[in-house]
């Protein structure tokens, strides 16, 4: 599947327009304020762009969007910093239902997370000595640092099975034995501790296909490139405020971005936002192909793109003085977000050993 | 990118491949392989290879004599060559001054010049830093004063590659000292054999002597060789800049080595356990990759820009610097990697073509490699400069 080139330009405009309206870095101010998270208003109006409805297929009245088309909405959410549950419901959630869901399972939730009316969660890292088990009823065990978890109106949940496997089941968040615990993350954005005790809880079967572990592996990646996309977001407005910057702060009864060393450091950011934009697109491409390269080539761009945008944020507020490390400058709040994003689906380190490992497994072609 | 444009280029990559395999001679290939120092009648014979495969000047509009390559196709031949360890294309003659003479040269010019650097029947340098002019190309002092039908020419010219060989040498110099700098420069065929030119060579620590000096003593060189107009000279070397500066082989150099490195770690076993298995190695190669997968990525994406002309003015310059960087470093490991037969370098026996007294039998290629290209970070515009252009021509500051 791959989204044309009209569809996706659609959305970035619609998305960019949206945000330039509605979500300037004064009124988001008051987004921060809101107990969820997020702004209900904004989420409501993704809905009727069809943004919620990204990753549905056409029957269901969405888009077909493949990553290029995530990868458009996410260089938004990341430049614009949107509090939004978009990666966590519209992405994460709805990509996995649609993945590893029964016919029945999508029909009864798909209408929902296309109007915005239910946020789906995922929690997938188990708590320490509290690994989640599905008995084939009810759901036991811990897990940590569900983004959005605070406010999803149900949750999917990695499981093994009594026989070891795989499993992901659903629940609702308002189940009995389901306890959360919430919490605010450093960008303002909502999560929550989860423990589930004996929780009623139905498995995701698909009639045919993949395995749950399969499709876990598979929304990881798929998540992890749309990080990747918000990253490449926020470097773009990093690299473009910091240089405007250099060009009108005086010091010395001239524009600090007269001298060089500046400069040489503010074209080694703008390198970095390049390399960055080519990393992005690649795996996005790798996300449709075979299994090997997927993993290189995801893991690659995520391992690098962590360090990237770091340095370009650090060098931003560097850049700009005391004044970036204020809370009422956009660089902090970057830096913030970047901060959250590096520790979702899986660490920098983690995706670098993954790409050591995957390409040197690889002999030489020549 | 059009599917078919990179549908193109990947036959080029497989043609070049084939080419190597089974045409290039074995003798040829095996220097190449060892990376050893060529004489210049190998150049001759490896260019000319180049030209009977239709190639030397593919990248040429077809009324030249090319067959009008677009950006990815020459990207996509130089960079195979570069991985496979060919030796490289020598730019001089068919990718710098051959489209500055079809681009900007007269009638006669064309018709003298381009069939001679096409088979490289004629060898070019290019004379165009001096001692006061490298990275400011513009401070440059060699004088020609016209008198009557010829120009009469004096200075000195530095780190002339290749001079030695060279039949011609494509010059820039100043008709007007007058003027401001850029506007009094122009572009000046000089035939090495005339009299007063004088070519001494420079020795450069792997041993060799890549570059010279080149004295120019009442040097009288016909008016006819005159490129364009007097005073445009700083115009064409602009253009010729545009295309010293594209990808290139950078990338492959890099893609190159680093395999290089990691055959190395592969097969060299210490205490019982091969190199790449060693955790801190095995990190910094993993680092390698991941910069290599960066750059090469980036230089897809700088050429595709090129092709459908979307630059934004950084992309040779990032490439450069990326390349050449990541070059040097991994070259640099692989020579630590060595040991002992990483500092043990017979740079004569490498020139005959012996084998060196320790390590695998190109360690004298590498280490070869490794000193020259401590100068890819300052040739055809050092990193700094690069980071100055992109500040100015990308970022506005």
């Amino acid at each position: 599947m791959s989204t044309d080139l009209e569809t996706i330009a659609m959305l970035r405009d619609s998305a960019a327009r949206y945000a330039e309206d509605n979500y300037s870095f004064h009124q988001r101010w008051s987004v921060l304020e809101q107990p969820s998270g997020y702004s209900p208003q904004a989420w409501s109006d993704f809905a009727e762009f069809g943004f919620l409805a990204l990753r549905l297929p056409e029957e269901e009245g969405g888009l077909d969007g493949d990553a290029v088309a995530v990868g458009a909405i996410m260089e938004i959410v990341g430049a614009r910093l949107l509090m939004e549950p978009l990666l966590a419901s519209a992405v994460v959630g709805t990509g996995l239902l649609l993945r590893q869901g029964s016919a029945e399972q999508k029909a009864t939730l798909l209408p929902a997370l296309a109007d915005g009316s239910l946020v789906l969660a995922l929690a997938d890292e188990d708590a320490p000595g509290q690994a989640c088990v599905f008995d084939g009823r009810h759901l036991t065990g811990g897990k940590l640092g569900v983004l959005h978890g605070d406010v999803a109106g149900k949750l999917l949940v990695s499981a093994r099975d009594t026989a070891g496997e795989t499993v992901v089941v659903l629940v609702d968040a308002e189940a009995p034995g389901v306890s959360r615990k919430a919490y605010r993350l450093v960008d303002g954005r909502g999560a929550a501790l989860i423990a589930f005790e004996g929780v009623q809880a139905e498995c995701l079967q698909p009639e045919s296909g993949h395995s749950a572990a399969e499709s876990l592996a598979a929304i990881r990646d798929e998540a992890t490139v749309a990080l990747c996309a918000e990253s490449l977001g926020i470097v773009r407005n990093l690299v473009t405020i910091t240089t405007e910057y250099l060009k009108v702060r005086k010091q010395f009864g001239r524009t600090i971005g007269s001298n060089q060393a500046l400069q040489h450091r503010m074209v080694d950011c703008f390198m970095l936002q390049e390399e960055i934009r080519a990393l992005v697109a690649a795996a996005q491409q790798a996300l449709a192909g075979p299994a090997e390269e997927r993993t290189r080539i995801v893991s690659g761009a995520r391992a690098y793109i962590a360090h990237a945008a770091r340095k370009v944020c650090n060098e931003a507020i560097q850049m700009h003085g005391g004044l970036g490390v204020t809370d009422e400058l956009d660089v902090s709040h970057y830096f913030r977000r970047l901060m959250v994003n590096a520790a979702l689906f899986g660490s920098r380190d983690a995706h670098f050993a993954r790409f050591t490992d995957a390409t040197l497994a690889v002999a030489s072609p020549h | 990118m059009t599917q078919e444009l990179r549908a193109r280029a990947e036959r080029l990559r497989q043609e070049v491949r084939d080419f190597y395999a089974h045409v290039m001679p074995a003798d040829l290939r095996d220097k190449s392989h060892r990376h050893q120092v060529l004489s210049k009648e190998d150049y001759v014979r490896w260019m000319r290879l180049l030209d009977q495969q239709g190639w030397s000047v593919a990248h040429w509009p077809a009324e030249y004599g090319g067959k009008g390559w677009s950006p990815l196709e020459r990207f996509a031949f130089e960079d195979e060559l570069a991985r496979l360890g060919c030796p490289w294309v020598i730019p001089f003659g068919v990718k710098y001054v051959g489209p500055v003479i079809y681009a900007f040269g007269s009638e006669a010019q064309k018709q003298r010049f381009l069939p001679g650097i096409k088979t490289t029947e004629e060898f070019w340098a290019q004379g165009y830093s001096e001692p006061g002019a490298g990275s400011d190309l513009a401070g440059l002092r060699t004088t020609a004063l016209r008198e009557g039908d010829h120009y009469v020419v004096n200075g000195q010219k530095v780190w002339t590659t290749y001079a030695q060989w060279a039949d011609w040498l494509f010059c820039l110099v100043r008709t007007d000292r007058d003027d401001k700098p850029q506007s009094g420069i122009s572009f000046l065929l000089i035939d090495m054999n005339s009299p007063g030119v004088k070519v001494v060579p420079i020795r450069t620590m792997d041993g060799y002597a890549h570059v010279n000096e080149v004295w120019l003593e009442d040097v009288k060189v016909p008016a006819e060789n005159l490129i364009g107009e007097e005073g445009k000279g700083w115009t064409y070397a602009k253009f010729l800049l545009k295309n010293e500066r594209t990808a290139g082989a950078i990338v492959g150099w890099a893609w190159h080595v680093l395999d290089r490195l990691k055959k190395h770690a592969r097969e060299t076993r210490v205490d019982g356990a091969a190199l790449i298995e060693q955790p801190l190695l095995r990190n910094r190669i993993g680092e390698y990759e991941l910069r290599f997968l960066a750059l090469e990525l980036a230089a897809y994406q700088a050429v595709a820009a090129m092709a459908d002309g979307s630059e934004n003015g950084g992309e040779a310059s990032l490439i450069k610097i990326r390349g050449t960087e990541l070059y040097q470093e991994v070259m640099e490991t692989l020579v630590e990697s060595l040991g002992a037969a990483g500092v043990a370098f017979d740079g004569e026996a490498l020139h005959r073509a012996g084998l060196p007294p320790l390590g695998p039998d190109d360690t004298g290629g590498i280490l070869k490699d490794h000193f020259y290209n401590r100068a890819a970070t300052i040739f055809g515009g050092s990193s700094e400069i690069q980071r100055n252009i992109v500040a100015k021509a990308v970022l506005g500051l």
